[in-house]
């Protein structure tokens, strides 16, 4: 900070997206604080599977941004923050029956659109990847996505030792008088020339009038096993029609199973319209078993030994929200990025960091930005007063 | 429509106790444990054809007595894996289910505490109360020469029930002075005197080694021995053994216990609190019938209190204060590549590297402590003294995280064949006993 004790930017939010953003501000020369009420990685990005997936993305500007996200996140893992936390590996989707076969055809058409980044390697039936159970219709294989757990990012981008840290501290006002913002932490305040507000689930306490809504998805881990190694993640082709769809339309939730590097299975998830992370059961835990079973039958010798609840933060229309905060003129939010912050977090928080240092953001990507500015509420928030 | 039952999971003393009184009361009761019979840890019962090692006999025989002549149901080499927000309890292994009980009643008992110390993971090393339950199984002492160490009363029991059994051990390694101690010892009810007595009696006799003030400070394997070092403070030696029973104590059995907003939950015996046999009985008897009123009148039951269990909890407190030691403050000495966690083999150096004071999130994330299948139940413990100032103070109660389910792991197989509860009539009638 400067001789008044005013720091050039303060991230609220220790979690992937702002975790980056602190990063790549301190990159850029600025002095820099990053306020978490927790600590790092606490809420959904602790709770993450790790899936830096394009194909998961909805069509438009959130699979642009993602391709983006995804080609820069492995430059930053060539020797960058993110060097320990990135792995490159491949993906599989599987479906069965003619609505999910067309999810597929979609996605092919989507990837193809994007470029090279992420490329279709084969599309067959059950044969095309050993072990997958024989009810299964269809099965492509991806190359090009990758694996980064949340917590891990967190942890590569935190090395950078100019990020002064304050947790846990809850922000409890943010006021803006001139060319300052003043960040209140209880008892403490912070004084910044900018904020970037990277809020996830605690949105709504600081911004009532946004759609950010919590969203809740129970995970579970097995234990490891020497046999049925899967080498990426077998993701049904359910959850393409789920991401463009209300949770309540699916009945079940779709599976994806996502090997760990530690030889263990992570099985997820679901899509419920609340924010207890407490709220685990016995009876979705058996649906999701069943279903990844039949997808991959070596999970049958395979115990259960942790079960858990991740609470995303989710925006209505199913955009995440990146731009000038409503009502301040140095504040700019990044947040509601429900599953996909992990993806997205490297190229919000250089973009975010950009923005805040006064730079316009990459022009390829302006377009895009521009469709996640909070503004696009702004007319739900005039209508609501 | 179904009466739906209450769930009791583990049957030795205070389960056994809780059911009988609840029964007697007119509620439907399921029973659970992983044994193969009811018992627990304290009254395990042999395998069919061998031996038993009886242990206050007619205490249990009374007892089991009574709950067989009730409408009590069984179901035996069944795990709880553990209940969910909804108050849905999964069971799996013979019984294998989820149910909707009424209420739940908490009997696991209590769990061994073993301090890391370079080597006790090796084969060959075991924790004292698993060789007695083996001893208790078997009705025979563990072969070869076996060494006891650690702390607590736990291994001049099992010294001189080896002894009985024509093994005794080569030698008891207290880090305790509990022989320094007679005016406290003699405050102890005569119970725990005359307890005492009988296995120091055999000991003495068989010329069985007590090292007290002494710590089993580490192990190595040499060929197929375990050569222990032990360490008075002053002096060090070393003691070769076929085999090394380790054991620092117990503790409440609570990991993977979960509280449920939609049932009644009440623990009882040592899972509530370690007190020992008299008050397992105690607590489940009064457990049952404060349940049962509870039911009755739509009340939340409240945990038992009573003379008896005061008196016990003194004696405990006199046992602790007998046993006192500075056996933990070893955990910052260890050699930085000593195992804290097992399960997933992480190491002293491994929470060093976490910086001063890591908290949970840190510990379970980046660490990986917690995150086995134990969920930390073992080294939960070691963590919190370790990255502790004062390793000889109490710990928080769960410094790995809040319990949640599974309380044992599941295996997936099971959990395919455990149908959902839809509120029918349970398997096997009542008053079946397998």
């Amino acid at each position: 900070m400067n001789a008044e004790g005013i720091y050039d930017a303060v991230v609220i939010g220790a979690g992937v997206v702002g975790a980056s953003s602190a990063w790549h501000l301190a990159q850029a020369g600025l002095s820099v604080a990053l306020v978490d009420a927790e600590g790092p990685a606490a809420a959904a990005s602790g709770a993450s599977d790790g899936a830096v997936s394009v194909a998961s993305k909805k069509p438009g500007p959130l699979a642009r941004l993602a391709t983006a996200s995804l080609l820069y996140t492995r430059d930053l893992a060539q020797g960058g923050p993110l060097s320990s936390a990135y792995h490159p590996r491949p993906s599989y989707i599987f479906g069965t029956g003619s609505a999910e076969s067309a999810a597929i055809d979609a996605l092919i058409a989507k990837l193809a659109q994007l470029g090279t980044a992420v490329r279709l390697r084969a599309d067959g039936d059950a044969t095309l990847l050993p072990g997958v159970g024989t009810g299964i219709d269809r099965v492509v294989a991806l190359e090009g996505e990758g694996h980064m757990p949340g917590y891990a990012a967190v942890q590569g981008y935190l090395r950078e030792p100019r990020i002064d840290r304050f947790w846990p501290a809850p922000v409890t006002a943010l006021e803006e008088s001139g060319s300052e913002v003043r960040i209140v932490l209880g008892t403490q305040t912070l004084r910044a020339k900018r904020v970037i507000a990277a809020l996830g689930t605690a949105t709504p306490r600081l911004f009532p009038t946004l759609p950010v809504l919590p969203r809740a998805g129970q995970l579970f881990v097995t234990d490891r096993g020497l046999a049925g190694q899967l080498p990426g993640a077998l993701t049904s082709a359910a959850y393409l029609l789920a991401k463009t769809t209300a949770p309540s339309v699916l009945p079940k939730p779709p599976v994806v199973i996502d090997p760990l590097a530690t030889g263990q299975y992570l099985i997820g998830s679901t899509r419920e319209d609340h924010g207890d992370p407490t709220r685990v059961d016995f009876e979705t835990l058996r649906e999701l078993m069943l279903r990844a079973v039949e997808a991959w039958p070596a999970l049958r010798a395979r115990r259960v030994i942790r079960a858990f609840a991740g609470v995303r933060a989710a925006v209505s229309d199913g955009l995440p929200i990146v731009g000038s905060a409503p009502g301040y003129e140095r504040v700019l939010l990044a947040t509601g990025f429900e599953g996909d912050g992990i993806c997205l977090s490297a190229v919000i928080g250089r973009e975010a960091a950009r923005m805040t240092a006064g730079l316009s953001p990459d022009a390829a990507l302006a377009a895009d930005f521009a469709a996640l500015s909070p503004a696009r509420f702004a007319q739900v928030q005039e209508g609501a007063a | 429509m179904f009466n739906p039952e209450i769930l009791i999971v583990g049957a030795g003393l205070a389960g056994v106790a809780a059911a009988t009184e609840l029964a007697r009361a007119g509620h439907p009761v399921l029973i659970v444990d992983r044994a193969a019979r009811a018992g627990g840890a304290i009254h395990r019962q042999p395998l069919p054809g061998q031996a038993g090692v009886a242990t206050a006999a007619a205490r249990w025989n009374r007892l089991i007595a009574e709950a067989e002549a009730l409408p009590i149901r069984w179901a035996f080499e069944t795990r709880f894996n553990g209940v969910d927000h909804q108050g849905t309890a999964l069971l799996t292994g013979a019984e294998n289910r989820m149910l909707r009980p009424k209420a739940l009643i908490l009997t696991t008992g209590a769990r061994e505490a073993v301090r890391p110390r370079p080597g006790w993971t090796l084969p060959g090393v075991t924790t004292a109360g698993a060789a007695q339950i083996q001893l208790k199984t078997m009705g025979a002492a563990p072969q070869g020469r076996v060494v006891l160490a650690g702390s607590g009363p736990l291994l001049i029991a099992l010294g001189a029930q080896m002894t009985r059994l024509k093994n005794p051990p080569v030698a008891i390694v207290e880090a305790g002075r509990p022989f320094a101690h007679p005016l406290t010892s003699l405050r102890l009810p005569l119970g725990y005197l005359r307890e005492a007595a009988g296995y120091m009696a055999t000991l003495l006799a068989a010329r069985v080694p007590i090292l007290t003030g002494t710590r089993l400070a580490a192990i190595r394997a040499e060929g197929e021995t375990l050569v222990s070092t032990l360490t008075d403070g002053n002096t060090s030696r070393e003691i070769v053994a076929d085999m090394v029973c380790l054991h620092d104590g117990i503790r409440r059995n609570d990991i993977g216990l979960t509280d449920c907003p939609a049932l009644s939950v009440l623990r009882l015996g040592d899972c509530a609190e370690a007190l020992g046999a008299r008050a397992a009985l105690e607590a489940g008897r009064a457990g049952g019938r404060a349940m049962a009123q509870a039911l009755a009148t739509g009340t939340t039951p409240t945990a038992p209190n009573s003379p008896l269990l005061d008196r016990e909890r003194a004696a405990q407190a006199r046992l602790a204060r007998i046993y006192a030691h500075d056996d933990f403050a070893a955990l910052h000495s260890l050699p930085s590549d000593t195992v804290i966690c097992r399960c997933e083999g992480r190491t002293l150096d491994d929470l060093r590297a976490l910086g001063p004071a890591p908290r949970t999130r840190e510990l379970r994330l980046l660490g990986r402590f917690g995150m086995g299948p134990c969920q930390g139940r073992f080294c939960g413990e070691w963590v919190a003294r370790a990255i502790s100032d004062t390793p000889q103070a109490p710990v928080p109660a769960h410094p790995l995280g809040e319990p949640r389910w599974p309380a044992a792991p599941i295996a997936v197989a099971d959990l395919h064949a455990a149908a959902p509860d839809t509120g029918a009539a349970p398997p096997h009638p009542h008053g079946v006993h397998e």
